[in-house]
């Protein structure tokens, strides 16, 4: 959450003479982050206050007219649309140089000396949107009247007039802290930060009413800690003086109406949220504090109709709900230009109950939030004396009566506070004063007995210390995370060693890549239609509770979907390729988190001849074996219906499936719109992994030459490699290898056939071939090939 | 005798000087230099002179053998080189022809990225350490100090599993896509080997999906624990990770934040290189940063609940922890200026096969 914190207020707190720059850097420095810093005096450079001394029809516009404004020194012919343009109004004057937002619209932009429709006009009169004050309630085409607003004379400058010569910062306050979201809270923190002084706010405490006893306050749920309300009569509700207004405008805020406008200042102020009734919406002046029931209906100040339960805690009086807790109050119960008694609310419901609250009827409201975040009861008293105080200043009003209900009183909480433990946790020697000294100034409160310390925790950070252990930071921050110096670690390094799955994951996308494979990287969520398009039944994939839209609902339990969506993207772009992914699908399991499988899936699309490619594929994967230790066995696979039954394998390892390697079936193909073949291999790494290893096999380097010899032989089609060079080998001892040189079908080969050429290696550890113990062993070659799988020798 | 070698020896000369081709070279040198030359005939003419006369044109003799061996080297060399100097001017290349990139395939950035972060930090002997993607809420917010419905859960717009319509429960409480990658933190300290000092690099999900926000996106979780862990190792740590990744002249700073698991916490900045820390760009307000600094991540010293909960006794051990966006990270370094972070994952091999 952030606030806008005015410096100008600020400073009334916080003694410091720093520029607004350099105490937004010492404060992010050490308490929370200024996100930028506006400077109000800058961005009103050439705006002054005019007065309208004539108004003349513009000649060539019906809507335009012309007016002579005093702007000091002399009178200016201003062009104006504003409908509500009079003689004699103070205006606010843009004059050339100055920047504005045409029409409140988002960018700002310099204005210049110009003619509009053929009348020469020096700046422009603007309504209250187009210098940034958006909540200015204005009518449309109406710009803004300052005559009752100030008596600055012609020529002053805007800022000036208006006391808007300020600074705005916009803070992050980080969500433990909802006592720096009042103005109070900042500059305590602030007097630390840059080192200046604290000056608190100076409101006395509540007298006593003087007609107690007005107001009945019964507390019937236990989710509300204490509430306060205090009863102001005789007050005038009208506008708030321009001082008041101004600081909420500046910090984002609309003025309503006087009441409703102390009641924001005060959580401005104080980070206390605030609610105010009208005393005689109130029946029987009865306030009762209890869960809602259902079949209940409230009508909120925005518009919108709740219906309550028990859920939530209600204000209500003796006939009807008047406000949803710390939420939003509702329209029938709030001030209005009539009212003449007021009531003030100041309460401490519970931080869940608010957020779940306004989770359930969906609404949100600057009250939910400092609620949301966790405040203390102890901080009601101040609050309601400030409104109080200021509805008598303002609203004329005087306090009657003043009700109290807290049934069971916090107790402050207490810690112990071992500087050394802050010195050894931060690494720095800091010694006991200078911690001692920040945690006082920050509010807390130290007592010293026998060397220890116990630090009483000041009530406005109850929720965000939590323990001894909190005091660090306090220390550490205020010392400065900048001044302190940074240490490479000395200690002993850890025995433990990286995790071989995710070392081996890194090396095999590396293997990929260098076998010129490109890495898809694909989302993990994929939809219903995804897996049904690839034939996985969407209940075998772990579904999301709360997918954020149609696309992205299941956890995918396979790469291939993805792999196939991406291919069917690149198709049009990049007609063939080699792509691969690698990462962990997520498997269901019953009552249990999903089983996490690392997946390797890799291939290529666009295939036009699918025997080269599939030659490719496995012979990626056995290098990729070779590297890593690993035997694969391919076995021909037909009874697979994601896979084309021709053209695929299934991978093991001694006989434990671990992947399948071919073509995708054309259904599956052609579901995901892809044109041409795609052949993928599928391989578990998951099941890898125990198994790898970096293999470096020695082999020496034969020391007689080795002899090869190509034979072409006329086979049926479906004889297979493995067979033909099985039988080359077996043939003779000294046939080392083996391997199909050329494979041709067509002119001159009968159909069903096919002709093979095979290279066949030769060599003998001890000796050099003679050509004659070649020709011998070819000789049995051609007579096995013959005979076993009726190879007929071509010339 | 004198004057018929001479005479041969300006004849010589005059051929080869006037020789082009090997060709004629070598009939040159047939002629002149041969077994059966006019030379070596000269020389068998010496035998008849006297003894006198012959030793002094046999130095004569000599003297020209050499000078015409000299030039027939010459002669050589030059044509040698004139003939080179015809091959080279036959095979011209076009060198202006486009080169032919070998067939390597690209590794996606995040992977480069992961690789690289991970490198860095083991040069400081930090370890990879892989925990779940998909874990228990306990994992990934009681134990790190949130307890249920703490409003702090918010900040992480969480995915739970589903089961029949409602969030997914099991033994250790509601089943969800890790929003950050602390799950592994707690999980790292059940291990019980001491001390720690892991990198957890893995998958997070958020409910979020914008140009500058992916609903499935990378950490990097560092996290330490020894006795006597401080904050100016962080800064240490921090600082060598930064200076190592992004260039040895950024700058580092530590500004303090809010999370539940660490105490104290932290946000890390680095200097801007755009405006080099200066927040300015020829005197405008520089567009990257904010006033000179861009926020890396957020870290902080392990909470006590937080070691508790792994088992570890918060009196005896303390330790760091930071955890930042890998495709944040890489983005600040990079340069790539990707305006749309969705590009990343949209698998375009002509976006793929750039890096």
């Amino acid at each position: 959450m952030n606030i806008l914190a005015s410096y100008n207020w600020l400073k009334e707190h916080v003694h410091t003479r720093l520029s607004a720059e350099d105490f937004a850097k010492e404060f992010s420095l050490r308490s929370m982050s200024v996100e930028s810093i506006d400077r109000l005096d800058q961005r009103f450079e050439n705006i002054v206050v005019g007065v309208v001394k004539s108004v003349v029809p513009h000649p060539n516009a019906d809507r335009l007219r012309i007016a002579m404004v005093d702007i000091g020194e002399k009178e200016v012919p201003v062009v104006c649309g504003g409908t509500n343009l009079a003689e004699n109004m103070r205006v606010v004057v843009a004059l050339p140089g100055s920047k504005v937002r045409w029409h409140g619209g988002a960018d700002w932009t310099e204005l210049k000396k110009t003619e509009i429709r053929g009348v020469e006009s020096i700046g422009m009169i603007c309504a209250p949107s187009e210098i940034g004050f958006d909540k200015i309630a204005c009518g449309d085409h109406e710009i803004w009247d300052l005559t009752a607003l100030v008596d600055a004379p012609a020529g002053a400058s805007f800022a000036a007039a208006l006391d808007c010569a300020d600074t705005l910062f916009d803070i992050e306050i980080t969500t433990n802290r909802p006592d720096a979201m009042g103005i109070i809270g900042l500059a305590r923190e602030a007097a630390v930060a840059v080192n200046g002084e604290f000056v608190p706010a100076t409101t006395l405490p509540l007298p006593r009413g003087s007609k107690e006893g007005v107001l009945r306050v019964r507390l019937e749920d236990s989710r509300c800690e204490r509430y306060m309300a205090a009863v102001v009569e005789g007050v005038t509700v009208g506008e708030s003086p321009w001082w008041l207004q101004k600081r909420l405008l500046l910090a984002g805020l609309k003025p309503i109406n006087t009441i409703v406008d102390i009641a924001n200042y005060v959580a401005l102020e104080l980070g206390q949220p605030m609610h105010a009734f009208d005393a005689e919406s109130i029946a029987e002046n009865t306030i009762i504090v209890r869960p809602g029931v259902k079949g209940e209906k409230l009508t909120l100040l925005d518009g919108k109709v709740v219906e309550l339960n028990e859920l939530m805690i209600v204000i209500a009086d003796a006939e009807k709900p008047l406000a949803i807790a710390g939420i939003m109050g509702g329209k029938d119960s709030g001030t209005t230009e009539k009212t003449t008694t007021v009531i003030f609310e100041a309460a401490m419901f519970n931080a869940l109950t608010i957020r779940r609250t306004s989770r359930a009827i969906d609404v949100a409201s600057d009250s939910q939030l400092l609620y949301e975040k966790g405040l203390s009861p102890e901080a009601l008293p101040t609050a309601l004396a400030r409104a109080v105080e200021l509805a008598t200043q303002i609203a004329g009003g005087a306090l009657v009566d003043v009700v109290d209900v807290y049934p069971k009183p916090r107790e402050p909480k207490v810690f112990a506070f071992d500087p050394e433990q802050v010195r050894s946790r931060i690494g720095v020697d800091i010694g006991d004063d200078v911690q001692k000294d920040i945690l006082t100034k920050l509010g807390f409160d130290i007592a010293e007995k026998k060397g220890k310390y116990a630090v009483t925790v000041p009530y406005w950070r109850e929720d965000d210390i939590e323990g001894s252990v909190d005091f660090t930071e306090e220390v550490a921050r205020m010392y400065g995370y900048h001044n302190m110096p940074a240490v490479l670690p000395a200690s002993r390094p850890p025995t433990a060693f990286d995790d071989a799955t995710l070392d081996w994951s890194s090396w095999t996308k590396r293997f990929l890549a260098g076998a010129g494979f490109s890495e898809f990287f694909s989302n993990s969520m994929v939809s219903v239609a995804d897996l049904e398009m690839y034939g996985v039944s969407p209940k075998d994939a772990l579904a999301l509770y709360n997918p954020l839209s149609n696309d992205l609902t299941h956890m995918r339990p396979t790469l291939i979907p993805s792999v196939l969506r991406a291919v069917e993207r690149n198709q049009a772009l990049t007609s063939a390729a080699k792509v691969f992914e690698l990462a962990r699908v997520y498997c269901s399991k019953e009552g249990n988190i999903p089983e996490e499988r690392m997946m390797m899936v890799f291939g290529e699309y666009g295939v036009i001849d699918a025997e080269a490619t599939f030659m490719r594929l496995r012979g990626t994967l056995e290098q990729f074996g070779a590297k890593t230790g690993i035997t694969f066995t391919f076995d021909r696979l037909t009874d697979n219906d994601h896979w084309h039954n021709g053209r695929t394998v299934g991978i093991t390892i001694d006989g434990v499936h671990v992947g399948v390697l071919g073509q995708v079936a054309s259904d599956f193909q052609s579901s995901f719109g892809i044109h041409r073949s795609v052949f993928l291999a599928e391989v578990n790494l998951e099941a890898l992994f125990p198994m790898m290893r970096h293999s470096h096999h020695y082999q020496a380097v034969p020391a007689f030459p080795v002899v090869t010899r190509d034979i072409a032989v006329l086979l049926d089609e479906h004889t297979e490699y493995e067979k033909i060079c099985g039988v080359v080998r077996g043939a003779k001892t000294l046939v080392t290898d083996c391997r199909v040189v050329e494979t041709y079908r067509g002119e001159g080969i009968p159909a069903g056939k096919k002709s093979v050429t095979i290279g066949v290696t030769l060599m003998a550890p001890d000796r050099t071939l003679t050509s004659q113990e070649v020709d011998d062993v070819m000789t049995t070659v051609i007579r096995e090939l013959a005979l076993r799988v009726d190879g007929v020798l071509r010339d | 005798m004198q004057d018929v070698l001479l005479q041969l020896q300006k004849e010589a000369l005059d051929v080869f000087l006037k020789v082009q081709t090997p060709e004629e070279l070598e009939a040159a040198r047939v002629e002149y230099l041969g077994r059966k030359g006019r030379l070596a005939e000269a020389m068998k003419d010496l035998a008849a002179l006297d003894v006198d006369a012959r030793r002094d044109a046999g130095k004569i003799a000599n003297d020209v053998k050499r000078t015409v061996e000299a030039s027939f080297a010459a002669t050589e060399a030059r044509i040698v080189e004139s003939a080179a100097e015809d091959r080279q001017a036959q095979e011209w290349l076009d060198v202006s022809l486009p080169g032919v990139v070998p067939a390597v395939g690209h590794l996606h950035l995040t992977t480069q990225a992961i690789d690289e972060i991970s490198d860095i930090f083991a040069h400081i002997g930090f370890v990879r350490s892989r925990h779940p993607e998909v874990d228990w809420d306990y994992y990934a917010f009681e134990s790190l100090n949130m307890p249920k419905e703490h409003p702090a859960r918010d900040e992480w717009e969480t995915f739970f599993a589903e089961d029949e319509g409602e969030i997914a429960l099991g033994e250790k409480g509601k089943i969800v896509l890790t929003p950050h990658t602390s799950n592994g933190q707690v999980r790292e300290m059940e291990k019980g080997v001491l001390p720690i000092r892991m990198i957890n690099i893995g998958k997070c999900y958020r409910r979020q999906a914008s140009a500058r926000h992916l609903p499935m996106f990378h950490q990097f979780e560092g996290l330490m624990v020894d006795t006597n862990v401080s904050v100016t190792e962080l800064k240490g740590v921090f600082d060598y990770f930064v200076k190592r990744y992004f260039g040895a002249n950024r700058e580092t700073r530590l500004r303090p934040y809010h999370f539940r698991f660490t105490e104290p916490s932290f946000e890390l900045d680095i200097s801007c290189a755009v405006c080099d820390g200066t927040g300015k760009v020829d005197g405008v307000k520089c567009k990257l940063c904010k006033g000179g600094w861009l926020e890396l991540g957020g870290a902080g010293m392990v909470h006590p609940n937080v070691l508790k909960a792994g088992g570890l006794d918060p009196d005896v051990y303390t330790g760091f922890a930071f955890g930042w966006g890998v495709e944040r990270t890489m983005m600040m370094r990079s340069g790539i200026n990707i305006d749309d972070i969705r590009t990343l994952y949209k698998n375009d091999l002509r976006f793929l096969s750039q890096f």
